[in-house]
């Protein structure tokens, strides 16, 4: 069976030229998964106009005009959400010259033409939390996208979602496994990793001070001659000021229990929120003290042992912290791996028995909440952004393969396009015809 | 949150007079998944003496044979994984765990089964996923080293190993510099992209003449040691790395060589073609554009499925397709997972391959049979079939599907343990308040 884009008969019969009296489109027939609060619905109808989910369930009538998919047989999921991903960055996603470096922007250099923007849309991708790399204590701010393949940088960009900066602790800002030219760079121990993070907030917290007595002092002296003088703005520490005001969330990468409760204990004392701890490999031994401080997690499902703080890394992490009531996410942090995200979600119901809706969640409204955009996807809801995937089989079985992908109730994605396009010869190729000169 | 049954189940079978090879065990009543012949619905597997003594729908449990209920179950083949580091690494970033890259980059003379640790903790992991026999093969330079088939069970290397050597492994030069992440943040030659591409031209040229002249003087090596054990001639030099490519050289032992690129395959193809000796591809990423190739020069690939493909313009599933490729075309294949501590996902690789065009029976095939036969074992393990080493596993379902639980593993026809490193971390952790 084949996903057909169907333009009904109600379009057929307008008269040529004349406009479609509605921009709705309908997915019929399919088995929807992630359907809100009901979980799963046979045979369901998803109702979209302009790009939202305007009506969801069983029997839920086409409206005349739109153009259906019909995906009979199929599976539909929310669209994925990959919670770590380096796509689309432009080279360098490391700023490594420093150890706080919390100025730059992944948005700055995001590359729209990444190949792999369109190859994750074949496995279902929809957004992804583009990060900076673990080079650093601090390193730069987050870009979360919407995988708008053939759209220009800007269009990348997830609007709605809250802003996002990596932290990162333990063996990689330790620079614990690769050798760097020239003089080592400060931190060398986990001991030095909390001094830069402690280091940094304490400025943070003499900046924002700084700020306020001036706000306070200029609100004080109105439109006199003798205004205060602003205090020098500093791009690194204004960012900072923004984690401690819970403006930005933040995104850690770690891997030991250590580490975890250090961050926690500095996040606790400074009062900011971690919003993910990344990775987060030995979540599992302290997923009390993550569910108590309200941090999310976002791990792999099953690598572990290519560095000696993975050595303790089990696959039955993701079970172990959502049955401690931690949100837990499952992500790629990899091009490749962030084709088949829905087979690792499938991996959290072998390894600890999550139940398939709940394992589901852990690749679409879990990681929606990690990156604050779950009012506006992650699931299948009236309101929601039509971001979906629609799969041959059960997206946990061995055979399912995604057929068709929508961001905003478009269409970036469809396999048998794909393939069509594939046999059709390249205009390149064609040889031109006349005297052509 | 069950691990509970199939350790309990393990260890039952371990408890028992385990001393194992010539105990008979009958797992009765199980769908019983070949791999050579057809899938029999309802039936019962024996085990005795460490071999498959019989299989099939109507076979008699043996008097005094322990039996093992496997209704509802499905029993496989051992998953044989034909290329990995099992045994030979432990955690990657930790020079002092791992065995897999000797110094210099001609090693013939480095030998994975001098080396295999029967305690790392990956081979359980591996194992309690169904993986019963793995290829050992170390990594790197120009001429790697030797392989050897393991089985995932055992107390010494010689108790591991199945056989060695199975290949001299080489890999095929690209010209392009090798990858060193502890380089990568030195600051890149510039030169244009006419410039590199002459450099890797050069380089690719230079290496391979190295390989000839290696082949060539091994050759000669191996002839002078033969006539000087006739005693027609006095004994040579004594020359380790020699003495050990002599029988690659001359065609005795195949040639496992890495080539991704389309230009790499054909280049190795016609390199050990035109040699007279046996080659089979690892890696094979583009081995979908020569097909013809391959099944005419009768060369085996082994195949890594999940990976990004080759070049931004080919198709989004290059490799998730190419075995079915490689199907379609007659070519011979097993897919790997080219791993160590993830081997375990080794059914998984072929059931990416699965969903987009292979078969599924040709799917299990070619990560049970295929990868036996290719490495010289397929008279000893990589189906069920009477005689056959009483390598099998028990499962809840498709060991394709991600859901599916492994509850028994037998090698030599002995009952594993399940229990692994993250097994016994998980009941640690698992009801910490």
């Amino acid at each position: 069976m084949r996903t057909k884009l169907i333009a009904l008969v109600f379009a057929a019969a307008l008269p040529a030229g004349a406009e479609a009296p509605s921009n709705a489109l309908a997915i019929v027939g399919a088995t929807l998964l992630g359907v809100g609060p009901q979980g799963t619905v046979e045979k369901g109808t998803i109702v979209v106009r302009d790009g939202k989910i305007v009506a969801v369930g069983k029997g839920v009538a086409v409206p005349p005009g739109a153009s259906v998919i019909d995906a009979s047989g199929r599976f539909v999921t929310p669209g994925i959400i990959d919670a770590h991903s380096h796509t689309a960055v432009e080279d360098g996603v490391n700023e490594c010259t420093d150890a706080i470096t919390a100025e730059v922007r992944i948005a700055d250099v995001l590359d729209h033409a990444d190949i792999n923007i369109y190859r994750e849309l074949a496995g279902g991708v929809t957004a992804a939390n583009v990060l900076h790399g673990s080079c650093n204590s601090i390193g730069g701010q987050n870009a979360v996208i919407k995988m708008r393949w053939g759209k220009g940088p800007e269009d990348l960009v997830f609007k709605e979602a809250p802003r996002g900066i990596k932290f990162a602790l333990g063996e990689n800002p330790k620079r614990s496994n690769f050798r760097v030219p020239g003089e080592r760079r400060y931190p060398g121990t986990r001991m030095g990793v909390e001094a830069t993070i402690r280091g940094a907030f304490d400025q943070a917290r003499a900046y924002k001070r700084e700020w306020e007595e001036y706000e306070k002092k200029a609100r004080a002296t109105g439109v006199r001659k003798d205004k205060p003088v602003p205090p020098r703005r500093d791009l690194r520490l204004e960012e900072l000021k923004d984690v401690l005001d819970g403006k930005v969330l933040v995104h850690a990468h770690c891997y030991r229990s250590d580490e975890i409760l250090m961050l926690i204990h500095v996040a606790e004392e400074f009062g900011f929120k971690v919003r993910t701890f990344q990775h987060v490999l030995e979540g599992y031994k302290v997923a009390s003290e993550i569910a108590k401080h309200g941090a999310g997690a976002s791990s792999f499902s099953d690598w572990w042992a290519y560095k000696l703080e993975a050595y303790d890394a089990i696959p039955y992490n993701a079970a172990i912290m959502a049955s401690h009531g931690v949100n837990v996410s499952l992500n790629s942090d990899s091009d490749e791996l962030a084709r088949r995200l829905y087979w690792e979600a499938a991996k959290a119901v072998k390894y600890g028995g999550v139940s398939e809706a709940e394992a589901l969640k852990m690749v679409t409204l879990n990681p929606a909440w990690q990156l604050g955009i779950d009012k506006h996807v992650g699931s299948i809801e009236v309101g929601k952004d039509a971001d979906l995937a629609i799969f041959s089989a059960h997206p946990f079985a061995p055979d399912a393969r995604v057929e068709t992908t929508l961001v905003d109730g478009t269409v970036y994605f469809d396999r048998a396009k794909d393939l069509a396009a594939r046999s059709k010869p390249s205009p390149l190729a064609e040889t031109p015809k006349g005297g052509g000169r | 949150m069950k691990v509970s049954p199939a350790v309990l189940l393990a260890t039952l079978l371990l408890a028992s007079p385990a001393s194992a090879a010539d105990s008979v065990i009958a797992i009765t009543g199980a769908r019983i998944v070949t791999a050579e012949g057809p899938v029999i619905e309802k039936g019962t597997v024996v085990l005795s003496g460490g071999k498959i003594a019989a299989v099939g729908a109507d076979v008699s449990v043996p008097a005094g044979a322990q039996v093992v209920d496997g209704s509802g179950k499905t029993v496989y083949p051992g998953l044989v994984d034909a290329l990995t580091t099992l045994g030979i690494e432990e955690i990657r970033s930790v020079a002092g765990s791992m065995d897999v890259q000797e110094v210099g980059d001609v090693n013939p003379h480095a030998r994975a089964w001098i080396a295999l640790h029967p305690w790392s903790d990956l081979i359980p992991v591996a194992r309690a996923n169904g993986i019963t026999t793995a290829l050992a093969a170390p990594e790197g330079g120009l001429i790697s080293g030797q392989s050897a088939l393991i089985r995932l069970a055992g107390s010494t290397p010689e108790g591991l190993t199945l056989k060695a050597p199975v290949a001299m492994h080489v890999v095929y030069p690209t010209g392009r510099p090798p990858f060193e992440f502890a380089r990568i943040f030195e600051e890149p030659e510039l030169k244009t992209f006419e410039e590199r591409q002459k450099d890797k031209k050069t380089n690719q040229e230079k290496d391979l003449q190295r390989l000839r002249n290696l082949l060539e003087e091994a050759k000669a090596y191996g002839a002078a040691l033969d006539a000087s054990k006739a005693g027609m001639i006095p004994a040579p030099k004594p020359d380790l790395p020699m003495e050990a490519l002599a029988p690659a050289a001359r065609g005795a032992l195949p040639l496992i060589m890495r080539a991704d690129d389309e230009a790499d395959i054909r280049g190795a193809v016609a390199f050990a073609d035109e040699r007279g000796l046996e080659a089979i591809i690892s890696g094979g990423l583009e081995a979908w554009r020569c097909t013809e190739l391959l099944k005419a020069k009768d060369v085996a690939v082994l195949l890594k499925v999940d990976r990004l493909p080759r070049k931004e313009s080919d198709p989004y599933d290059a490799a998730y397709a190419n075995a079915a490729k490689l199907f379609e075309a007659g070519v011979r294949f097993a897919i790997v997972s080219d791993d160590a501590s993830n081997a375990r996902n080794l059914p998984y690789e072929a059931a990416m391959a699965r969903a987009f065009g292979l078969p599924a029976d040709a799917a299990l095939d070619a990560i049970t049979l295929w990868p036996a036969q290719i490495l010289g074992a397929g008279d000893r393990i990589g189906s069920i079939a009477p005689g056959k080493d009483a390598d099998v596993f028990l499962a809840t379902g498709d060991i394709m599907d991600h859901r599916t639980q492994v509850t028994a593993v037998f090698i030599d026809g002995v009952a594993q343990s399940l229990v692994t490193r993250q097994t016994r971390l998980y009941e640690q952790f698992k009801d910490r308040p």
